[in-house]
């Protein structure tokens, strides 16, 4: 039969293999990551890099001699690094608690997403650093070279370990939460920590414990994996965004769901390499897209009450810094200024990344969504505007407004799916739908893999002027900037504005005044998606290159980086915001591979210091000042 | 049992179990047109998530609900609302950084159609602003208009939740325990207004406070464990050697109320 199809028996059977262990492996990180995120409602975006540290403790332990010569160091093989490494990369996540996470536990869901996320780009850049992006070999332990032949198949002995420990892995784990007292107890807590606090639980200390329980989990993955993959600095980036896939499938609360998430997917992963091997990549994405339709809750998920919306909003009714006809005068005069100050190159840059924050502040902002895919929309419409100029040959407006009908469509389209779920599984879902474009982009032919799309023409705007003049071109930029910032302020302060904020303020109490409430979102989220469309599409024209970066979760990350650091849901936080990241990201570009570093640090730092970002700063300072001068004026 | 035909808002069997515990067991209920009627009962008897069910908050195990003879179970909470029942909620229920008359102003625009005119400047609701003016001054919120909601003494936010659900000028009311946590002079600013709104309007409340639904409710209904009682007015249900049992003798707390 299965050579009917064209398929032979091994490959099958070898890719069922591949997909199971892969499988046990996305079980064991999911884990970690489900308990993490039920326990601390951390989404635990560093997970992918604490298990990459895992495998570099065990090619560490094996090099000793020659990375530390002089010391008359041993070689320790696989098995020290079994039994030594899980526990080192636990006490790192235990540091870790204690220095960072525990910071963001009472903060909204966005810190801790964006602190993970800083993170694991700190540590994953001095890895890359030290030991450069190549992957090192790391040799199968001497026990367990060599095979057995199971008739229909030869399997590796190392596998067959793999499967055996891992599973142990998985069950001693389930056991330990679903069976045992002190998994009763972490189970209480997840349902309602201020209870378990009450009841003279040690919380701080046995969510330190828990979370350095789940990296531990990742640490041990890394070692299993370190002779089957090769050990690298981004080796986790990948696997980090398909666990975040797997635990939205898994479903909320579930242990279980987690553990048969990961195996089933791993095997559905496996199995799609055989039959439509290009999907492969996309293929668990897809399947967390149709599951959301299906059954919201994920496959084990229980009924779950719905969580209020994120509130971040800085703004202050009535300040001066919302006052948007003021600051539309400004913001143009300062725009018409600012080439002649600056290299007009650079400023265009500021704008395009100024309009793709002001579209995620309208959904993260005063839509309360803590969306994390933005790239998707941003990258999209780029690509199909760089397509429509460079092969259609369209002029510059119509190739933006292609771009910006992508965008629109795809947003309506995973704003759609999305809206399902809310809080931190919003932002894991937005993630991986992007993902899907990404991995689209890597494959189909139109968008040419690495490359890109490039030479993107510039045309005759209207057919009249000429873009190749970067003043030109920068004026057609702020024009469009200002234009979508109007009117993004404009849905702010409309009549719709108005619902949409008191659905992010009261849930509940809209739906019970009939406002249908996720309609309103899906607005938002789609309106969002448009305009950074908008932004993606201009950068294309302006740069001329529709890249893979555009698309790159980085991109996403960068969207939620510069609102933070401007000041969500006001005014002018994304332009500020945008300001300083991407000159930031100039200024860091000399600097090599430590940008990632740096950026990653930034993250962190924004997370850590500067959490109203500097309008909303501002604006608490502004607020102080008019207190203090009405109380004096009264005496 | 046959409904008298002026029931607007009617239960059949309504049940709900949240994974294996019941916590509403084949109610059947039936709201008299222009009464106030008052759902009462030990803690966990399951009052509030009837209000859940009959407001499509949630969805029910079995049973149907019928709003003026017409099947409305299922529908969503939105839904519901725009069908003419508005309920307010146990913990007061206000858009915290909102003034007191955006507040209310929120939902008069409901019924205009406007909310959906991303395009529209929010002049667009300044019609509005006289009726939100009144209502804010039945309820003698009219001083603090421009105030944040958020900084109203809890007692004023029910006021102003109140006001607001009045906006819909609602067929049916379902109130929440209305006078939870409120001080004296409170309770009888809203016992009074609800006792105005009530004419012309359904209300179905739940109450803790015995003297208010004495003084308000022309029918009571008693749950306990999820299931009805007694049911009768004030006399009736004050003299059931049952109900005295539920409130005194009752070991009736599960959670979930």
């Amino acid at each position: 039969m299965l050579s009917l199809l064209g398929i032979s028996a091994p490959l099958l059977w070898g890719q069922l293999l591949i997909g199971l262990i892969n499988g046990l492996f996305y079980a064991m990180m999911s884990l970690g990551v489900a308990i993490i995120f039920g326990l601390l409602r951390i989404g635990n975006f560093v997970h992918g890099a604490q298990y990459m540290l895992g495998a570099y403790g065990a090619w560490t332990l094996a090099n000793l001699p020659t990375l530390f010569p002089g010391l008359g160091l041993p070689s320790l093989g696989y098995w020290w690094a079994l039994v030594l490494v899980p526990p080192a990369v636990a006490a790192v996540g235990a540091l870790t608690e204690r220095l960072f996470i525990r910071r963001v536990y009472d903060l909204e869901h966005a810190y801790g997403l964006l602190l993970t996320v800083g993170l694991a780009m700190v540590i994953e850049g001095l890895f890359n650093l030290r030991f450069s992006a190549a992957g090192q070999q790391y040799g199968v332990p001497a026990e367990l070279r060599g095979g057995v032949d199971a008739g229909f198949m030869f399997i590796p002995l190392y596998r067959l370990w793999v499967i055996a420990a891992a599973l142990a892995v998985c069950v001693a784990t389930w056991y330990a939460i679903e069976r045992t007292r002190l998994g009763a107890n972490l189970r209480a807590a997840t349902e309602n920590p201020d209870l378990v606090r009450a009841f003279g639980v040690n919380v701080p200390r046995m969510l330190m414990l828990t979370y350095a329980f789940g990296v531990g989990l990742a640490g041990l993955t890394g070692v299993m994996a370190a002779p089957i993959y090769q050990v690298g600095p981004y080796m986790g980036q990948s696997i980090i965004v398909t666990i975040f896939a797997v635990v939205v499938i898994g479903g909320m609360g579930s242990i279980f769901g987690a553990i048969a998430a990961g195996v089933l997917m791993g095997i559905l992963e496996g199995l799609t390499k055989v039959f439509w091997p290009e999907a492969s990549s996309t293929v668990i994405f897809v399947a967390m897209a149709l599951i959301l339709v299906f059954r919201p809750r994920g496959l084990f998920g229980k009924d779950t009450v719905s969580h209020a919306g994120t509130d971040l909003a800085n703004a202050r009714a009535g300040s001066i810094l919302e006052n948007v006809r003021l600051w539309l005068v400004l913001l143009a005069a300062g725009g018409a200024v600012l080439p002649f100050l600056i290299y007009p190159v650079f400023a265009m840059k500021i704008l395009c990344f100024a309009l793709f924050a002001c579209a995620y502040n309208l959904v993260f902002g005063y839509g309360g969504l803590l969306a994390f895919g933005h790239a998707a929309f941003f990258g999209a419409a780029a690509y199909v505007t760089a397509h429509a100029a460079a092969v259609w040959g369209l002029p510059p407006e119509l190739a933006l407004l292609a771009g910006a009908a992508m965008a629109a469509g795809v947003g309506a389209i995973f704003g759609w799916l999305a809206i399902r779920r809310q809080g931190l599984y919003f932002a894991m879902i937005t993630l991986a739908l992007a993902q899907i474009v990404y991995f689209y982009a890597i494959q189909a032919p139109w968008t040419h893999g690495e490359d890109g799309i490039q030479s993107v023409p510039r045309g005759r705007l209207f057919g009249l002027v000429d873009l190749n003049d970067n003043l030109a071109m920068y004026f057609f930029v702020l024009a469009v900037f200002l234009t979508c910032f109007a009117f993004l302020a404009r849905v702010v302060r409309s009549p719709y504005g108005q619902v949409l904020k008191a659905v992010r303020e009261n849930e509940r109490r809209a739906i019970s005044l009939g406002y249908p409430t996720d309609r309103f979102k899906l607005i938002a989220f789609t309106l969002s998606a448009t305009f950074a469309g908008v932004a993606g599409g201009l950068k294309a024209i302006v740069f001329q290159i529709a890249s893979l970066a555009d698309l790159h979760f980085m991109t996403s990350a960068d969207a939620l980086l510069m609102t933070l650091i401007g000041g969500v849901g006001t005014l002018l936080g994304p332009v500020v915001g945008a300001a300083i990241v991407v000159t930031m990201q100039r200024e860091f570009a000399g600097f090599g591979a430590w940008v990632v570093v740096m950026q990653g640090a930034a993250f962190v730092l924004c997370v850590l210091f500067l959490r109203k970002g500097v309008v909303g700063t501002l604006e608490d300072w502004l607020a102080r000042r008019e207190d203090r001068r009405r109380r004096g004026r009264r005496e | 049992m046959t409904a008298p035909p002026e029931a607007v808002i009617e239960t059949r069997g309504l049940s709900k179990s949240f994974e294996g515990f019941r916590a509403v067991t084949g109610v059947d209920l039936s709201v008299r047109r222009n009464t106030i009627h008052a759902l009462i009962g030990p803690n966990g008897a399951g009052k509030t998530t009837v209000f859940n069910l009959i407001t499509g908050f949630l969805a029910p195990t079995s049973g149907r609900i019928l709003f003026k003879g017409e099947d409305i179970t299922g529908l969503p909470g939105d839904a519901v609302a725009r069908r003419g029942i508005v309920r307010s909620f146990q913990i007061s229920a206000i858009f915290p950084r909102m003034t007191v008359a955006e507040n209310v102003r929120i939902a008069l625009e409901r019924p205009t159609g406007l909310a959906w005119r991303f395009w529209r400047s929010a002049t667009a609701l300044d019609p509005l602003a006289h009726r939100v003016d009144e209502l804010l001054k039945a309820v003698g919120l009219l001083p603090e208009r421009d105030r944040l909601a958020a900084g109203l003494p809890y007692g004023r936010k029910r006021a102003l939740e109140f006001a607001t659900t009045l906006a819909l000028d609602p067929e049916v009311l379902l109130l929440d325990e209305p006078m939870a946590g409120l001080g004296h002079e409170d309770v009888d600013r809203i016992a009074e207004l609800i006792r105005t709104v009530a004419a012309g309007r359904t209300i179905l409340m739940v109450e803790h406070n015995l003297a208010v639904v004495a003084r308000l409710a022309g029918r009571i209904t008693v749950l306990a464990r999820g299931q009805v009682l007694a049911e009768g007015d004030y006399a009736a249900i004050s003299s059931n050697p049952a109900v005295v049992e539920a409130y005194i003798g009752g070991s009736d707390d599960d959670a979930a109320a």
